[in-house]
């Protein structure tokens, strides 16, 4: 209603105006191609671009914050202000060595950083990413597996018809990706591709569809600013 | 342990899952594996590649993941450099480039020369550089992981622009992944695309393959043990002794689930009250 709308100020004004030029421009270049006086696929391929700045602007602003915190809790002793230690440790030391003698090397051709202390850094290097770094991440995401078999003890239960319905499908599913069970009934792995491509397609185009028009629903929104004055 | 007490207290459970899956590990068994038609069909596809056409890998997966998604792009990657193709390593995961160099240390190269055959263009920051990278590589990517100019690379030469790829695969774990290239790679240039995924994510892109956008999903560590009897690389990746430990363990979450529910119905026998 137009008597609630409160009063933009000048610059919620300036930014409305970017925002709304900005979805306009990108839903149109989507739409209509325009190669003609200017490729405006080009414009908006080079409007990305600036994405990259600013990305990385917010990833070094992460890093500062990350640091002040962690500082600040090892100046005043803080009750973890061991862990912060331990972090500030493997964040810049992890840096360091990574931009000595890594993929992500800042001199790979060995111009500036002398071979010797690349070849030096470079066993440190695979061993902190390859040894430890990959260990534990796997082993965390191991983890899941664990609660995986508990819940499926607790929650896969013949209680109603649903839950006997998602007991079956999930069974059935578990039995048809285990290959020794694909060796006493091939007909498992069938059963399994068949919920996998139908019943679960259908269920995941729904969600897939439901959540684009929801971000579609919010763009505009957003575009015009409505409900207005939020 | 009473039952009310395996329900309180799980680590039966995984004490009874870590048995099923290191015992059959540390034993070295084996077990044949099927192939399945989602695997056979990348495999299919690649294999009727023509000659000299380029494929990009796209490496869009971290450390965690490593144990599922990284025999695949092993046994991909052998799959690859066994043809007469160019390849290109992309990566839209940070860690992406360190496990390309691990995976192209532990495949066999086939007398394929990097910079000709096959080059490691690193890391893609953002949606830009990977719209940006189909029409001009050397724009985006000015050197490559080891520092070479791609301006000096001959298969930058050769495919100045992504676009003229005839296959992309990423082994995505979640976004950025598979809707960045399906969205501008694949409805733009109808550049074919491979998903080589963890088996917990599979089924989000399961209606891509039916739908035509991707030609073939490649699900889990059991796709690496799949592909490995395709190539007839047996022991290539480790995926093959992962296989007895995945079926023990899928057995043994069976047992528990049926064990689960002869408890609840003998619980609500007792007392027709209990509901869970």
């Amino acid at each position: 209603m137009g008597s609630d709308k409160p009063k933009m100020n000048r610059e919620e004004l300036i930014l409305q105006v970017i925002i709304f030029s900005l979805g306009f421009f990108y839903a149109f270049v989507y739409y209509v191609r325009v190669t003609e006086p200017v490729d405006l696929q080009a414009v908006s391929d080079q409007l990305f671009a600036y994405l990259t700045a600013m990305l990385t602007a917010a990833f070094a602003i992460g890093v500062i914050n990350l640091t002040r915190v962690h500082v600040n809790n090892v100046k005043r002793k803080r009750p973890v202000w061991k862990f912060s230690v331990v972090l500030l440790a493997c964040l810049y030391g992890m840096a360091v060595v990574s931009m000595i003698s890594s993929p992500f090397a800042i001199d790979p051709q060995a111009i500036v950083i002398p071979q010797t202390l690349m070849g030096a850094v470079d066993p440190i290097w695979e061993f902190l990413y390859y040894k430890v770094l990959v260990s534990i991440n796997a082993t965390i995401f191991s983890l899941l597996a664990f609660f995986i078999a508990s819940a499926a003890y607790r929650a896969l239960k013949v209680r109603t018809l649903e839950s006997t319905l998602f007991l079956i499908a999930g069974v059935l599913v578990i039995l048809g990706q285990a290959p020794i069970t694909n060796l006493v009934w091939p007909g498992f792995i069938t059963i399994r591709d068949w919920i996998m491509q139908y019943p679960n397609t259908a269920g995941q185009r729904g969600i897939l569809i439901g959540a684009a028009l929801a971000i579609l629903a919010f763009s505009v929104r957003r575009m015009f600013r409505y409900p207005w004055g939020r | 342990m009473s039952k009310s007490s395996i329900r309180s207290d799980p680590r039966l459970i995984y004490l009874l899952l870590g048995l099923v899956i290191t015992v059959p590990i540390l034993t070295h068994a084996v077990l044949p594996v099927p192939v399945s038609d989602t695997t056979r069909a990348v495999y299919d596809f690649i294999q009727k590649l023509p000659a000299n056409s380029l494929v990009i890998l796209s490496f869009d997966y971290s450390t965690s993941t490593v144990p599922e998604l990284h025999p695949q792009a092993i046994v991909v990657t052998q799959h690859l450099f066994t043809r007469p193709l160019k390849i290109l390593f992309v990566a839209q995961w940070t860690d992406g480039p360190a496990l390309t160099d691990a995976v192209l240390d532990a495949v066999d190269k086939e007398n394929k020369t990097y910079g000709a055959d096959y080059a490691t263009l690193g890391y893609i920051p953002n949606t830009a550089t990977l719209i940006g990278m189909t029409t001009d590589i050397r724009q985006y990517f000015p050197v490559d992981t080891r520092g070479n100019p791609t301006q000096s690379l001959p298969i930058i030469e050769e495919f100045p622009a992504a676009k003229a790829a005839s296959l992309l695969i990423t082994f995505a774990t979640g976004e950025p992944g598979l809707s960045a290239y399906l969205q501008y790679w694949n409805a733009r240039f109808n550049i074919p695309v491979v998903v080589g995924a963890t088996a917990i994510a599979a089924p989000g892109y399961l209606p891509y393959l039916n739908s035509g956008q991707v030609v073939g999903v490649l699900i889990s560590i059991r796709a690496a043990a799949e592909y490995e009897v395709l190539i007839n690389r047996l022991g290539l990746s480790g995926a093959i002794p992962a296989m007895v430990a995945q079926s023990s363990s899928h057995i043994l979450i069976v047992l528990m689930v049926i064990f689960g529910n002869v408890a609840y119905f003998v619980r609500k026998q007792r007392s027709p009250e209990v509901s869970q």
